[in-house]
């Protein structure tokens, strides 16, 4: 999908290389391998996602789509958000301490989809509005603020 | 014209969900008439009876209901546009449905003086959905490409109303007219045009999203639609060799280009429903390479893998994906979260669907190739039970929504 603001595609890469790192990391534990290296890169890759991608969505784009009059789709991902920080958290403090426990490779998994669903519907209903209610003005703005964090 | 407009793009629960409910008790329909009228179906000849009304419960109750509704969902999410009334929606559904089942009704019974009535009904609602249609389109922003193949779409459901009161004319008021000729032109025009553009355009936006893979790109989707609406036109005016030649060529470029935008998905994990979307590209590719070759087996054979092959494996395969996707949308909540998508996909009954919807497949293409009656009835009753099961699936889904979901992180037990 092509996109027409920087913020846009800025995000988007980023979903790209999240989509790349938990779909490896859900073929491994579905496999049945634990492989410590992948498990650590995924935490800390979803501990940068967390802070970073997932409080700038709700702070300055999240409001905005539902001043757009798309506040339904807005609640949705805010809810995604949600329940995948709740599980996130909890992944990443495992992995940190107890690499081994079973409920690593359950929660794995279990976030793996998460991500792939909420991504799914980021590309379908967030970006491509984007483009429609930021102005120039506005994405140079939110892609230099975003840049800066 | 049209108030009430959608609040946003995202449709409440019941309106696509209506169709999709439709769509699975119409397919039970078709697939019992079937089965009961076997040695009719081997040997079809061209009028009314249960294999008409089978025909028509596919195509208008099944294929065009499931494709209403989907793209009234996933349309306003391509272009950018909300539905511009939901009360239309409504309506053209309550007209939908009871005149899909007059019409097919009709027609099992052999009463030609009740199809006008419900061909009217269908008319009529088609006419509000291409109305509905035409103002999405009209104002759509982004996936022009998509867009383009609804344009397509939507002219060829016109031209397809047109054939179809032309045909109920001849069949209630003995109109004179080339029927045989009609009939093809409407075969093709609901088939590869309306509801086959749909899935095609469609696809290069649904398939890789639900796959996680880039959309195969513009210029070979444009080539596509241009391939596909020569064929289509050429097929609808009579010139069945060089339309089937160009509709193979459509084919083969879109099935390549969708094989090779599956390859580059991000997800290694390919989700199970995707066999019955790869299987309904082969049915489509030898239907196509049947109309070029003189129809080798019959027309039987043609139409078997062109309506159940291509159209309906496709249609199950996609729906047994974004029925969970939306109910799973709409099952969200602060309080509960978000559930997971496995959550309402019950994988073993999903799985037994398939197999025996490709069962049903199999036996009815040698039903057509050796004539036996047998064959058919055992094809309509493995499609039969693969409907049941389908309908279950959906029941399934919406008692998860509606009763509360496992906790989340459970798989669905069915």
């Amino acid at each position: 999908m092509e996109f027409n603001r920087h913020i846009s595609r800025r995000l988007h890469e980023e979903h790209v290389a999240t989509l790349a790192l938990w779909g490896r990391l859900e073929s491994a534990l579905a496999a049945g391998r634990h492989d410590a290296a992948l498990l650590k890169s995924a935490a800390a890759s979803l501990e940068r996602e967390l802070d970073r991608h997932f409080r700038f969505e709700e702070a300055e784009l999240f409001p905005r789509l539902a001043e757009a009059g798309e506040g339904d789709i807005g609640e949705l991902l805010r809810e995604e958000h949600e329940t995948i920080r709740a599980a996130g958290m909890r992944f990443i403090k495992l992995v940190s301490d107890e690499i081994t426990n079973p409920e690593v490779k359950r929660l794995g998994l279990e976030l793996a989809e998460r991500l792939v669903n909420h991504v799914q519907k980021e590309e379908m209903a967030l970006l491509p509005a984007l483009d429609d209610f930021i102005d120039e003005e506005t994405d140079h703005e939110l892609d230099s603020a975003y840049a800066a964090t | 014209m049209f108030g009430n407009v959608a609040r946003s793009r995202l449709l409440p629960m019941s309106l696509p969900f209506r169709y999709f409910g439709a769509a699975a008790a119409f397919q039970l329909g078709a697939w019992a008439l079937l089965l009961f009228f076997p040695t009719e179906l081997v040997n079809f000849e061209i009028g009314l009876g249960p294999v008409f009304a089978a025909l028509h419960l596919l195509t208008l109750g099944v294929l065009a209901m499931s494709a209403i509704g989907a793209t009234l969902q996933l349309l306003p999410v391509a272009t950018r546009q909300p539905v511009s009334a939901l009360w239309a929606v409504r309506l053209q559904w309550w007209l939908f449905v009871p005149g899909t089942a007059l019409f097919a009704g009709a027609g099992a019974a052999y009463r030609p003086d009740l199809l006008g009535a419900g061909a009217m009904a269908v008319v009529l609602s088609l006419l509000l959905y291409g109305i509905l249609l035409f103002r999405n389109l009209l104002g759509a922003r982004g996936m022009r490409v998509v867009v383009a193949h609804g344009w397509a779409a939507l002219a060829c459901l016109v031209a397809l109303a047109a054939t179809g009161l032309a045909l109920v004319g001849r069949y209630e008021h003995g109109w004179a007219i080339d029927h045989q000729a009609l009939r093809a032109a409407h075969l093709v025009l609901a088939t590869f045009g309306f509801m086959g553009l749909l899935a095609i355009g469609l696809s290069g936006f649904l398939l890789p999203m639900l796959a996680v893979a880039p959309p195969p790109p513009q210029r070979v989707a444009y080539a596509v639609l241009g391939l596909a609406l020569a064929g289509i036109v050429m097929g609808s005016l009579g010139w069945t060799l060089p339309g089937a030649l160009a509709g193979l060529g459509a084919a083969l470029l879109h099935v390549g280009a969708m094989e090779r935008s599956l390859r580059a998905r991000l997800r290694p994990r390919l989700e199970p429903s995707f066999l019955l979307v790869r299987v309904s590209w082969a049915c489509l590719i030898a239907c196509l390479a049947l109309a070029a070759l003189g129809f080798p087996g019959g027309t039987l054979l043609f139409a078997l893998l062109l309506v159940p092959g291509w159209l309906l494996t496709f249609l199950l395969g996609v729906l047994a994906r974004i029925v969970p996707f939306l109910a799973s949308v709409h099952a969200s909540s602060s309080d509960r979260g978000t559930p997971i998508i496995a959550a309402l996909t019950p994988a073993r009954l999903l799985a037994a669907h398939r197999a025996l919807h490709l069962a049903a497949l199999a036996l009815l293409v040698a039903a057509a190739l050796t004539g036996q009656a047998v064959l058919a009835a055992a094809g309509a009753a493995c499609g039969l039970a693969s409907a049941t099961l389908f309908s279950a699936f959906f029941v399934f889904v919406l008692c998860k929504v509606r009763h509360g979901i496992q906790p989340p992180h459970q798989p669905a037990a069915a």
